[in-house]
């Protein structure tokens, strides 16, 4: 289509214009041929993928919905019956949640600065945010146990604020994934000029932010959103050693006297994060202006 | 409407001067343009009116009040951008709505005062669509509507037509003039299109690396350009070499032809100084041999015929007279001869031709080396006239 387009405006250009208008569409020429024709590799990277994905989330069904002979239900009712799956997954969805909109509420007033008033902390911060790839969690919490510790003058572990350390840590785990996801979002919109266009009517910073900016990112926040409350959903580490009763951790007691529920259990929790992630990704299609966002002129 | 006073300034990024001395008075409901190349700081001064940007000296005055160190959104500005800056997430009328939401007008005068804006500016039909369903013209009329929605007492229009095509920026500065005499509103424009600044504007602030070049009124800034710049820069000019031969009596000299010409009054006998003369003003002459009084000729060949519509370019090789000639045109420059097309057969390319050089619709300036040189593309330089052929 855009090859077309280009010969039509070649025709009226001068020389050198047609000479790269030629060579443009012999370019999209050659990226249409690649993209149409799938090579074989490409297949096979693809099925090897498709098995790695696959094969382990079929034997945990096959282990977790039998008898050992038979195909039976049974495992999953009972381990849905069980107390501790209620409490720990309540548990974990309090905990994931508040740190889904601590990572929101910090991340992207931040990011937003950043990109419009701070461009030269950027490395700074884009430096802080991958942290969390560097540090293992296991290390993060021997700090947060060692600095907020009982022999610490800040002893949190063993008041009521003690949720605040596991919080914390899954604040930091999300780091990576929310800032890069909304900061993405904000370089492909025109923070400056938009803020600037509400500034001249009237608009202040803070209303600026709430009324223009977060509607023009809804899509990169909801992605943050998504990968930072999947993130404090799955943790193991930090919830384990810190002694909290989290899913995970309750699926790991499970799984180690009660074998067959633990695995059903755990295909509920894959199965209700992707419900999670699909209404969420449904939601973000329907929020108005996202094509700005999605698609630029390219 | 609002009187407004830039005084003395300054701004420098970096080792880099972007505005110096700046100091302009925009009298109430006066269209004033920003004119120059890119670099020259024109929109860096616009944005230091907006609040933008910080000037490092100097004051800013809306009506009697200092705004120099107001926030951009308490200053009462309206603006408009070249990339539009819609909000994305809000369909037209939303936009438009925007500044009189943000002051917390009654719903039933926001509703009113947008659909009357939305109809003024044709945009009635498209209010609930959001901006990427919009064209580029209808974009721009969105923020021109959305900007004059608050009643701004200035309006800041930087580039607004430059990212819009030709017949719809036409259309659009006929749009705004209109607008903004109806509504008396003080504007400022910032563009680098000259025949932009010179339609709609009331006076024009030719600016070069930073500073005022020149301020004048349309006519004034196209007939008298007081320096080289301004003359190259606001339309095609030839510049053609003379000497002084009395700055008491204004004569100057070029190839014997001695004559009487404005501006010379005053310039250092015996120097070199530049003519100014438009392509439009030079008349080809039928009989080589004619005898003039007052004026000069220049006889040249033709070299390029450039087809313009109602008038056809020549441009004009002259032979110069040695290696030393100090009277020689600018190299790569040629002399731009405007013809009526219905007669530009009789001077095709490769005939020689004698043009007329009527000294009262020229005038003379000194010190040409000095001058900046025009931008690539205004002046008829030799390497625009071969993209002019091929382009042909």
């Amino acid at each position: 289509m855009s090859g077309g387009s280009m010969t039509g405006e070649a025709t009226e250009e001068t020389l050198p214009a047609i000479v790269a208008g030629a060579h443009a569409e012999r370019l999209v020429r050659r990226r249409t041929r690649r993209r149409t024709r799938t090579p074989a590799w490409a297949a096979v990277v693809l099925g090897a993928a498709a098995v790695y994905f696959l094969v382990p989330l079929y034997a945990t069904a096959v282990f977790g919905f039998s008898t050992g002979k038979a195909f039976t239900l049974q495992p999953l009712f009972a381990g849905l019956a069980d107390d501790g799956f209620h409490s720990s997954l309540l548990l974990s969805l309090g905990y994931a949640i508040v740190t889904t909109c601590l990572a929101l509420v910090v991340v992207a007033p931040t990011a937003y600065l950043v990109e419009l008033r701070f461009p030269g902390l950027r490395s700074t911060i884009e430096f802080v945010s991958i942290l969390p790839f560097v540090i293992p969690p296991i290390i993060l919490t021997v700090g947060l146990s060692t600095v907020y510790g009982i022999r610490s003058p800040v002893n949190l572990i063993s008041s009521e604020w003690a949720p605040v350390l596991l919080v914390g840590g899954y604040f930091v785990l999300t780091l990576p994934f929310a800032f890069r996801a909304i900061d993405n979002a904000l370089r492909a919109v025109d923070v400056r000029m938009l803020s600037e266009a509400a500034a001249s009517l009237g608009a202040s910073p803070v209303h600026t932010f709430l009324r223009v900016i977060v509607p023009s990112i809804s899509l990169g926040l909801v992605s943050a959103a998504l990968l930072a409350f999947t993130t404090a959903m799955g943790e193991f580490t930090i919830a384990a050693l810190l002694g909290y009763p989290t899913f995970p951790v309750y699926l790991l007691n499970v799984n180690a006297y009660l074998p067959r529920e633990g695995e059903a259990l755990v295909l509920v929790s894959f199965f209700i994060t992707w419900a999670g992630v699909l209404a969420l990704a449904a939601v973000a299609r329907r929020a108005p202006g996202t094509q700005i966002v999605r698609g630029g002129p390219m | 409407m609002s009187r407004l006073e830039l005084s003395d300034l300054q701004k420098t990024f970096g080792d880099q001067r972007a505005v110096r001395d700046f100091t302009l008075t925009v009298e109430d409901g006066e269209l004033v343009s920003f004119l120059g190349p890119s670099g020259c700081g024109k929109t860096t001064t616009l944005r230091m009116t907006a609040g933008f940007e910080t000037p490092d000296s100097g004051s800013i005055v809306v009506d009697g009040s200092d705004v120099t160190d107001m926030p951009p959104n308490r200053r009462g500005m309206g603006m408009v951008f070249q990339g539009y800056a819609l909000f994305p997430n809000m369909t037209a009328a939303e936009n438009v709505e925007f500044g009189l939401a943000v002051r917390k007008r009654p719903t039933a005068e926001r509703r009113t005062r947008v659909s009357e804006l939305l109809e003024l500016f044709g945009l009635a039909h498209v209010a609930g669509s959001y901006p990427h369903q919009l064209s580029g013209g209808q974009q721009q009329r969105v923020a021109l509507a959305r900007a004059l929605a608050v009643q701004p007492g200035v309006l800041l229009l930087d580039e607004p037509l430059s990212a819009v095509d030709a017949k719809v920026r036409e259309e659009l500065r006929t749009e705004i003039r209109r607008m903004q005499v109806q509504l008396r509103i003080t504007t400022i424009l910032v563009t680098h299109d000259q025949s932009e600044a010179l339609s709609i504007s009331d006076r024009v602030v030719v600016m070069n690396r930073g500073a005022i070049e020149e301020v004048g009124t349309p006519a004034q800034i196209y007939a008298e350009p007081r320096s080289a710049f301004t003359a190259g820069f606001i339309g095609a000019m030839n510049e053609i070499p003379v000497r002084v031969v009395s700055g008491t009596h204004g004569q100057i000299e070029r190839r014997g032809q001695r004559v009487t010409a404005p501006g010379a009054e005053g310039l250092p006998e015996g120097e070199l100084a530049v003519l100014l003369v438009r392509p439009e003003s030079l008349e080809p002459l039928q009989a080589t041999s004619e005898v003039l009084n007052g004026d000069l000729t220049l006889r040249g060949r033709v070299e390029v015929q450039t087809f313009l519509g109602a008038t056809t370019r020549l441009l004009l090789r002259e032979q110069p007279a040695g290696p030393d000639d100090r009277y020689a045109l600018p190299s790569s420059r040629r002399l731009a001869v405007d013809v009526a097309s219905a007669s530009a057969g009789q001077w095709p390319a490769g005939s020689e031709l004698s043009v007329r050089i009527p000294v009262g619709s020229s005038r003379v300036i000194a010190d040409r080396s000095a001058a900046p040189a025009a931008p690539a593309g205004l002046a008829p330089s030799i390497e625009s006239v071969s993209r002019s052929s091929a382009r042909g």
